[in-house]
């Protein structure tokens, strides 16, 4: 008598852990009818110190929450490494799992999301948040021609310097070099410090050199390589002199952003070339030789006009099998869009927002004011499938010649055929 | 189900009784087997299927994470043609081959001292072994910090001024084998301590009466006693080493001709996600740890045989 119904419950339970692990879904995933429109918890898989309870993206969740309360949105916390966030999301995408309904998607993984079939097309509602959105975050949510995310926030490299050995930030290498040298000679410290070790910070430096003379990877719409190999070459090449003549402080190719913050803030170098987080960090520290004595400017570039940074940031995608995507798709525009949900970012969490608009009123702010002025001209990094790919490849090429083990000419050419290989 | 539990229970009584009588089941051999049939099937399911199951995945072809075909020994020929699979397995041997010795020879003096009886004893064991129950993620980030130029303890300590460690060929690959002697030369130690004490006192002292020295005591008696242990502890730390990977991607993330196999299959498995080309890259660092492990074994085997032999004698 007790043996069936035994079977019968560990039967039961067997079959619900099967149903917990199907993907939920339709089999053909990700057709538009998936959203029912109705009521339901929305799950936003985001990573971040911004992301844990207190941080800046949860109070953006709770304003959310107030203004519809039939979709509240969840924060799932991902891990702090990028590498580690995507991984999370693609297990989950890869079984076509309905578990996370918005995504936080690092502003280079767009064409992978988008070309795996993960992501639900945005095109719907691309002119509400082109109209919102500062360019270049805007250019890095689209793959193929296509909008794929919501932009949400946005990051550029930013040139700090002691004023107290810095009359006039410089507006070229060339001169941030000469300045980085003698004034770093005299007070006996470094000159420029940013992130030159082998991982993608080596690669988003490279690139503002390479961009700044000039240089292009692909067209818009990714289908061509424009990359040239005498200004790649050039870019390289100052790198490498900068490392060998003493322009860059000892270190330089080791450190990640962390290290670099470290040894400005140690009043160890002169320069350096690093995120807006920083600021506040020094501001805070006030034992630091550098606190009271810094202000930041512009990356230089070679010829001393304008200015171009790497894009960072995450923008907010919705995922194809989620249950509810029409209400998804209603949160990721709102974050893109909300005045006072993007102003948040900035006032609470000193995260730059994505919004053109709120730039204005940010202009106390030094730093945001400033990021008003760098953000029209700064770029992405393509945001193309094989951009890990590419990453890993043109670090393997780059770094070496740069730090004087390579050939500059080789390490270019090198680079042109990861690229061509990328699209090909 | 429900009846053949029973059944099988009073099938095991007789035969579990010294005289066998015929024809009334399962030898005790057999049933031996059967009970452990269920945890040698939990072995295999968890030990045994993700080795077959990335030999599998290694025979297509991946674009990314999507499957595009049959490959068949493709990504193994790739493999064994990529420059990169042979500068990681050339790092991965120096680096086992360097930091095995510097152990091995650091762990033995330890053993050694550890074997006397002097005052503070066990506080010396005691603090031999604190690197070893630091978690090697911890190590590492903690030698990076000691190495880097920023804060460059070491270099505060030693005045070397900005002498960069870890950004440049060479220096770079000592620092890593350092820190790793660091951490598990008390391993070593540990194991040869525990066979340095099985060696009976006499054998020594008888030594010492017939005028043997103190270095011809070591290499006559000691060593040659202790092989069972060495061997043990070289097979332990040659298959760690050879797997290397939280010291390489903390302290250089590969930079400066440091990126290890184990470094090699994380980025085809993670950062540039291609299962068919990483489980390749995995199964060739299988086969290689596997194969040296072997060896080992098999010396270890002999040795035990010789041992066995003795005893009997």
């Amino acid at each position: 008598m007790r043996k069936p119904t035994r079977w019968l419950m560990a039967g039961g339970a067997f079959a619900l852990i099967m149903a917990a692990c199907t993907p939920g879904g339709d089999d053909d995933g990700g057709d538009g009818d998936g959203g029912t429109g109705g009521g339901g918890e929305l799950v936003w898989a985001i990573g971040g110190a911004e992301a844990q309870p207190g941080g800046v993206h949860q109070q953006v969740a709770e304003l959310w929450n107030e203004e519809n309360p039939d979709n509240p949105v969840r924060i799932e916390l991902l891990p702090e490494a990028a590498d580690q966030q995507r991984e999370q999301q693609a297990l989950e995408l890869q079984s076509e799992g309905s578990t996370f309904d918005v995504l936080g998607m690092d502003v280079i993984w767009t064409g992978e999301y988008a070309e795996n079939g993960w992501l639900e097309s945005l095109e719907d509602v691309r002119g509400e948040i082109e109209d919102a959105s500062i360019p270049g975050a805007f250019e890095s949510a689209t793959w193929g021609g296509e909008l794929w995310a919501a932009p949400y926030n946005t990051n550029a490299g930013l040139l700090y310097y002691r004023t107290d050995l810095v009359d006039t930030p410089p507006t070229t290498w060339d001169q941030l070099c000469q300045t980085a040298t003698t004034a770093g000679a005299g007070a006996g410290i470094g000159g420029l410090i940013g992130q030159g070790a082998q991982y993608e910070g080596f690669v988003v430096n490279w690139l503002e050199y390479y961009w700044s003379a000039g240089g292009e990877l692909f067209n818009e719409d990714q289908s061509e390589v424009l990359f040239d190999t005498d200004i790649a070459a050039q870019a390289t090449q100052f790198m490498a002199d900068a490392i060998s003549g003493g322009c860059y402080a000892p270190g330089y190719n080791t450190a990640q952003e962390e290290e670099a913050r470290n040894e400005f803030q140690q009043g160890n170098t002169v320069f350096m070339r690093n995120w807006p987080y920083v600021y506040s960090l020094i501001e805070e520290d006030t034992a630091s030789p550098a606190n009271g004595n810094f202000a930041i400017a512009p990356l230089p570039t070679f010829e001393g006009d304008g200015t171009i940074s790497a894009l960072g940031g995450f923008n907010n995608a919705v995922s194809a099998f989620s249950d509810n995507i029409d209400a998804a798709k209603d949160f990721v525009v709102w974050a893109a869009t909300n005045e006072e949900a993007q102003t948040m970012l900035a006032t609470e969490g000193s995260v730059p927002p994505t919004m053109a608009s709120v730039y204005d009123q940010l202009a106390d702010d030094p730093v945001m004011s400033l990021l008003g002025q760098i953000l029209p001209d700064a770029k992405p990094r393509p945001p193309a499938p094989s951009w890990n790919e590419i990453s890993v490849e043109m670090q393997r090429a780059l770094f070496p010649a740069v730090n004087g083990q390579g050939d500059v000419q080789e390490a270019v050419e090198q680079v042109r055929t990861v690229l061509e290989d990328a699209i090909g | 189900m429900t009846q053949t539990r029973p059944a099988a229970a009073g099938e095991a009584r007789p035969a579990a009784r010294p005289p066998r009588q015929r024809g009334s089941g399962l030898s005790e051999r057999a049933l031996a087997r059967v009970f452990v049939a269920p945890s040698l099937a939990l072995m295999a399911l968890v030990a045994l299927f993700p080795v077959l199951y990335a030999i599998v995945l290694s025979l297509f072809e991946y674009t990314r994470r999507q499957r595009e075909g049959f490959a068949g020994l493709g990504n193994y020929t790739e493999a064994l043609g990529d420059d990169r699979f042979w500068s990681a397995l050339w790092f991965t041997l120096v680096f086992t081959v360097t930091s095995v010795a510097a152990e091995f020879l650091i762990g033995l003096g330890f053993a050694l001292l550890m074997n006397q009886t002097f005052r503070g004893r066990g506080l010396t064991r005691a603090a031999i072994l604190i690197p070893w129950v630091i978690p090697t993620v911890i190590a590492a980030q903690m030698w990076f910090f000691m190495f880097n130029v920023t804060p460059g303890f070491i270099n505060t300590l030693f005045g070397l001024g900005d002498f960069n460690w870890l950004g440049q060929p060479g220096w770079a690959t000592f620092a890593i084998v350092f820190a790793d002697v660091w951490k598990t030369a008390p391993f070593v130690a540990l194991l040869l301590l525990a066979g340095l004490q099985t060696i009976p006192a006499e054998m020594t002292e008888s030594a010492m009466v017939d005028g043997a020295g103190r270095w011809q005591r070591l290499w006559y008696i000691t060593l040659p006693l202790l092989r069972p242990a060495i061997l043990v502890a070289l097979l332990f730390r040659t298959v760690d080493a050879l797997r290397v990977y939280d010291l390489v991607a903390v302290m250089t993330g590969g930079a400066f001709d440091t990126e290890s196999l184990s470094v090699l299959v994380q980025q085809y498995v993670v950062r540039t996600p291609d299962p068919g080309f990483g489980s390749a890259l995995s199964t060739l660092t299988f086969i290689l740890i596997l194969g040296i492990g072997l060896l080992f074994v098999r010396a270890l085997g002999r040795d035990i045989a010789i041992g066995r032999g003795e005893e009997a004698r």
